[in-house]
């Protein structure tokens, strides 16, 4: 059974994500920050991380994606975005190129809120890769 | 120029000075008379003559002298004429050089002296006339000066050549720049968009009235640069550069900027979470537990609820900012307002078992408010004391006054904060966010708007708290 690792600060958006992949048959476990996330991470190694932005802090998603890839372990555990904050704030997802991707470590980034279908598109092609 | 002139004559013969006094005098001039050049030396001190008449030899101090003295030591304006038997070019043109206007021939006859005397003054009347205009232009300078050195905004002028030729006070301080007369618009550090608005007025064939517009950030400050060509007779001459601190502005507008995309941001996820519940169901995975589904249900409507209250509490702070709120002072006492408050929340306490008790010794505790912004801020206070509690605890609200000021404590026994968790807390938007908090709903706008209506009373409210104890609110208001 493939593993994910969700963290969002929103308990209905990493619930209501949980219920939706563990009926895919995944494995989820939930963290609902950055800190609590990297506690996990410890003694947990999922396949996929899905990963909220604004948390503690405004970037405490980009923190966190950073961290995790310092660690060899778990560098090449494909990371997931979610955000509901767009353009507003600097971060464009859509000019995500690969300069970008250089710093903000994370795979991929998604607009909140992500259809279930996109969302589960998504993680089956990095799962695959 | 209707006032009498006056004339000076000089001469040693007393024939010629009489002679000349007559034919002045018939002519409406005032005249005073020298014999030597000693006498007229004193009377040149003591008053302003517009003319001069003068006998070049004289014994003593002879009329070369008198001229000299007149134009250098005195440096006056007064006109000079020589009037000398020495008819040699050479001492017409010694006396031209020591600034004498013209020179009368002896002997002549009145009617030579009166024509040597209306060109001496109708010379006069020039001279007096560029006197009287540049005293004007120097005055008209120094107001034009002084108002620009007085403006609040930075001005520098550039020539056609694009050097600075002005710049007052705000603009050397804007520019952290020392104005002298040797200065490039270079070391203005200006950037290369102003540069180029600066080339494009200067450059253009037929020069326009019209200003361009920037902001740019320079060191600390945002200035608005404006760049007007400077035209005379439509033509031409150069730049002018206004330098207005927008500082204040600018950061009002970013503020609003940052303000929008957090309110976006906060609206935006419970929409997000009720959507995803809902593509939940649709799916139909679940379809067959109507539990799960219930539950899902209820916890989007927890969400829609909570979304209710951010677009209210937004409402309210948007009509509150814009002073559409009509409020109406009144004497309250916060005692029975705060004894009302808890009765209405008794309900909600009592399903976390939290004890809420009211300590006021006193029988009144007067304030004069409006209602409603006295009830938002005890409602917060009680609302946040049992939202942020542990099961079984309790909230104090403890009363004090003096002379000055009214003062409520509620005291918890909840989650508490930590210090750093405490430094937002009165900020638009902050919620803390750790596993303790994420099940209670909130809008983060709640005590950035109750600190707001307080200080809009002059009032303060004040938080102390630790991690895992419990956190006690200090509200103080003026005193009825």
């Amino acid at each position: 059974m493939k593993k994910i690792l969700i963290i969002d600060d929103d308990p209905d958006l990493q619930e209501g994500q949980k219920v939706f992949l563990e009926a895919r048959g995944y494995e989820v476990l939930t963290a609902g920050g950055a800190a609590e996330g990297l506690e996990i991470l410890r003694r947990f190694t999922p396949n996929l991380i899905l990963v909220d932005l604004m948390m503690e802090h405004y970037d405490a998603g980009f923190v966190f994606c950073a961290k995790v890839r310092d660690n060899p372990e778990l560098a090449e555990v494909p990371i997931i975005m979610q955000t509901a904050a767009r353009d507003k704030l600097g971060f464009t997802p859509d000019s995500y190129d690969e300069k970008a991707r250089s710093w903000m470590k994370a795979d991929r980034i998604l607009t909140k809120p992500v259809p279930l279908e996109d969302l589960l598109n998504t993680i089956e092609q990095y799962l695959a890769e | 120029m209707q006032e009498t002139l006056r004339v000076l004559v000089v001469d040693d013969e007393e024939g010629m000075r009489e002679g000349m006094r007559r034919v002045l005098e018939r002519n409406s001039y005032q005249v005073d008379l020298a014999e030597d050049g000693e006498e007229a030396i004193k009377l040149l001190k003591a008053n302003p003559y517009d003319l001069a008449l003068i006998d070049l030899k004289m014994p003593g101090i002879d009329g070369f002298e008198v001229t000299r003295y007149i134009k250098e030591t005195l440096g006056r304006q007064t006109v000079i004429v020589i009037v000398s038997a020495l008819a040699t070019v050479e001492a017409a043109m010694e006396v031209t050089r020591q600034g004498a206007f013209d020179f009368l021939v002896k002997p002549f006859l009145p009617k030579d002296l009166k024509q040597v005397v209306q060109r001496a003054v109708s010379q006069r009347r020039l001279i007096l006339e560029r006197e009287k205009y540049l005293t004007e232009l120097a005055s008209e300078r120094n107001l034009s000066s002084q108002l620009i050195n007085s403006m609040h905004e930075g001005v520098v002028v550039l020539n056609i050549n694009r050097e600075p030729v002005l710049m007052n006070p705000k603009a050397e301080s804007f520019l952290s720049v020392r104005y002298q007369p040797w200065l490039t618009l270079k070391e203005l550090a200006l950037s290369e968009e102003i540069q180029k608005n600066i080339d494009g007025i200067l450059d253009s064939e037929s020069p326009r009235d019209e200003a361009t517009i920037r902001w740019e950030q320079v060191g600390e400050r945002m200035l608005e640069i404006r760049v007007n060509p400077y035209l005379r007779d439509g033509e031409n001459a150069g730049v002018i550069v206004i330098l207005d601190d927008v500082t204040r502005q600018w950061q009002a507008e970013q503020d609003k900027t940052r303000f929008i995309s957090m309110v976006a941001h906060e609206l935006k996820s419970p929409i997000a979470a009720i959507i995803n519940y809902i593509n939940i169901i649709l799916t139909g995975m679940f379809d067959g537990q109507a539990d799960k589904i219930h539950e899902m249900m209820e916890r989007s409507k927890i969400r829609g609820e909570a979304l209710l209250d951010l677009i209210r509490d937004l409402l309210f702070l948007n009509q509150s900012e814009a002073g559409k709120v009509e409020k109406s002072i009144e004497r309250l006492d916060l005692k029975a307002v705060l004894r009302d408050q808890l009765e209405f929340f008794q309900a909600q306490a009592d399903r976390s078992g939290i004890t809420l008790t009211l300590e006021a010794r006193e029988a009144e505790y007067p304030v004069r408010m409006d209602r409603k912004d006295l009830d938002r801020i005890t409602m917060n206070l009680i609302s946040n004391g049992i939202k942020y509690n542990r099961n079984g605890g309790s909230l104090s609200l403890i009363m004090r006054q003096d002379d000055e000021s009214v003062a409520v404590e509620a005291r918890d026994t909840g989650i508490g904060m930590s210090a750093e968790e405490m430094k937002g807390l009165f900020a638009e938007f902050y919620r803390i966010k750790n596993p303790h908090t994420s099940g209670i709903p909130g809008t983060g706008l709640g005590l950035a708007t109750v600190k707001r209506i307080i200080g809009e009373y002059n009032g303060s409210i004040r938080v102390d708290s630790r991690l895992g104890e419990g956190s006690t609110f200090t509200v103080i208001l003026p005193r009825a």
